[in-house]
């Protein structure tokens, strides 16, 4: 989610700058890889800006080159598709959601704040 | 056709892909009466692709495969470990190996297929008969053996028999040979730069390739097994894999008024009806018009999944969603590599972007210069937007 508000703050130990707004383009995901486990940065067509797990919960395929439509990406390997807004799935293969991270853009910066919680890797796929 | 009604009995025989959607598609459409589903394997209803791939490996479970969700589990009947031997019309059910008799409002056929073996010479001996994968039963047998050292046959040209072949590799096989009944595994389906991507992927891991006749037998020893090939050459292995196709599971419907193909597929119009009122077939032991047209492609993961919606749509009067292009997947090494659309029908391939020694190939398929189809290696993004698009213009051309 946009947290232009929140961002008043300036960066705190928990947000990291993970790209610049330039380097989104609208509909598509970015996957950020020196996040492990990667997560992907997704900007909507409304120009919303939001952040997940780049890993999908079934396999190890990356959500970042998925079908971004109606706040939800399309897994780009089989048909589960995640809520880019809650992290939660709506059909099989995949069984769970993913982790959503707090997005700040500030100067045309995209900042990232990471989810704390486990995240939901797919089988054999472990945090390296 | 007749839709079910909401109180009915769907009885599905088959605890796989297809029976699993069948029963969650009539359950999400309101269906509120019991379901049963009969499976003869004795386990819980598990996905099958991973067992040429991660789960041969090991670095996946079977638990990790299981089809239905425990935290939020079907209100299904699971039946495991109960061979059905028998359709019956009127009345309408099945009849079990164990001689029961299941009535049933609609019974949908979800058998899937059966792998195809070779003719064996001595089979039984103590080289032990040749591995097939089709079954988790048949993916752990293979798991269980330690391939250090051994020299593998992989017999078959399809992604099936790659995958397997790629997974041997990693576990340590001293040498695999694939004997794919073509030069370039794939080329005759897909094209020759998809066939030449995939084997110089493999040779690139130390995969050999058998001369492009197909194999026809295999000679058992108690020193080892000869894959005989069409041309007269052979190969000797320790460990033989046949992934040599799958036939539809039907031979339990011999006998009945049920219309089978000259493969023993049950054939249905598009909607999964068959020759029968109230029985319905999807998934791979099925073939609908469309397939039987060659327009849409049997065997693959998404057209029994699709299959299994618009059958749970007939049976419970729902608006079936239109079938999506035809897709596949499959998983070799660091390849993943995926095909959407009417690739069949292509007259023309053109190469749109890689090549076939980076792993990076992106083809386009066209019928009388229209793009029909597309694949990729590595390409996830290009092919998922090319399949949203289509639906999108499927959809919009179904509108008008
Ligand atoms: C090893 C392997 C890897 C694959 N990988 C891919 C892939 O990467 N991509 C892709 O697109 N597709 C892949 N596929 C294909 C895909 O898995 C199948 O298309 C799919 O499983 C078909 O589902 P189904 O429900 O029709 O049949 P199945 O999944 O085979 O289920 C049928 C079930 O019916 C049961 N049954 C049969 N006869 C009876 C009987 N008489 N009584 C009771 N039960 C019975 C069987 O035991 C079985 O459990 C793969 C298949 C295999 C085997
Ligand atoms: S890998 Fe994402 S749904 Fe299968």
């Amino acid at each position: 989610m946009v947290m232009l508000v929140r961002w008043a703050v300036t960066s705190t130990d928990m947000s990291l700058k993970v790209c610049s707004i330039d380097d989104l383009r609208p509909g598509e995901g970015l996957r950020i890889d020196s996040i492990n486990p990667p997560i992907a940065v997704f900007l909507t067509e409304d120009g919303e800006v939001y952040a997940i797990d780049d890993t999908c919960t079934h396999q190890d395929a990356s959500l970042s080159a998925g079908w971004v439509e109606d706040c939800r990406v399309e897994c780009p390997l089989h048909e589960s598709t995640f809520s880019l807004v809650t992290g939660q799935v709506d059909q099989p293969p995949a069984k769970k959601g993913v982790r959503t991270h707090q997005v700040h853009v500030s100067g045309g910066a995209v900042y990232v704040e990471l989810s704390t919680a486990a995240p939901n890797l797919p089988p054999g796929v472990i945090v390296a | 056709m007749k839709v079910l009604a909401r109180e009915g009995h769907l009885l599905i025989v088959g605890a796989g892909l297809a029976g699993y959607h069948t029963a969650r598609g009539a359950r999400l459409n309101g269906h509120t009466g019991p379901i049963t589903i009969l499976g003869a394997e004795n386990r819980p209803a598990y996905d099958r692709p991973a067992l040429s791939k991660a789960y041969l490996t090991g670095a996946v479970s079977e638990s990790d495969l299981a089809l239905d969700d425990p935290d939020q589990p079907l209100d299904v009947r699971w039946v495991a470990g109960l061979h059905v031997a028998g359709l019956s019309e009127h009345p309408l059910g099945v009849l079990t190996s164990d001689g029961e008799f299941w009535a049933a409002d609609a019974v949908v056929i979800a058998t899937g297929a059966a792998a195809r073996t070779l003719p064996e010479t001595n089979p039984g001996d103590a080289a032990g008969r040749p591995y097939v994968l089709r079954t988790m039963d048949d993916a752990l047998a293979l798991r269980d053996i330690c391939l250090e050292g051994l020299e593998v046959a992989v017999l078959g040209g399809g992604f099936l028999a790659l995958e397997a072949a790629a997974t041997c590799t990693q576990r340590g096989a001293s040498s695999v040979i694939v004997a794919a009944g073509e030069e370039f595994p794939g080329a005759r389906r897909l094209s020759l730069p998809v066939g030449q991507a995939l084997r110089a992927a493999h040779e690139a891991h130390g995969v050999g390739f058998a001369s492009s006749a197909r194999a026809v037998s295999v000679t058992s020893t108690a020193a080892g097994h000869t894959v005989h090939l069409g041309d007269g050459s052979a190969v000797a292995a320790d460990i033989v894999i046949c992934a040599c196709g799958a036939a539809p599971a039907t031979s339990w419907l011999a006998g009945s008024a049920l219309r089978l193909s000259p493969t023993g597929a049950v054939l249905c119009d598009d909607f999964g009806a068959t020759s029968i009122p109230g029985v319905w077939a999807a998934g791979d032991c099925s073939e609908w018009q469309s397939q039987s047209k060659g327009l849409r492609p049997v065997g693959h993961w998404q057209e029994a999944v699709e299959q299994a919606a618009v059958v749970a749509a007939g049976i419970t009067g729902a608006e079936p969603q239109p079938m999506q292009e035809p897709y596949f997947w499959s998983d070799q090494y660091d390849l993943m590599l995926q095909g959407a659309g009417a690739i069949a029908s292509a007259d023309e391939v053109r190469i749109i972007s890689g090549s076939v020694t980076t792993g990076d190939l992106l083809v386009s398929y066209l019928r009388e210069g229209t793009e029909i189809g597309i694949l990729g290696f590595n390409r996830l993004r290009e092919v998922k937007r090319w399949r949203k698009q289509h639906q999108r213009k499927k959809a919009a051309v179904l509108a008008a």
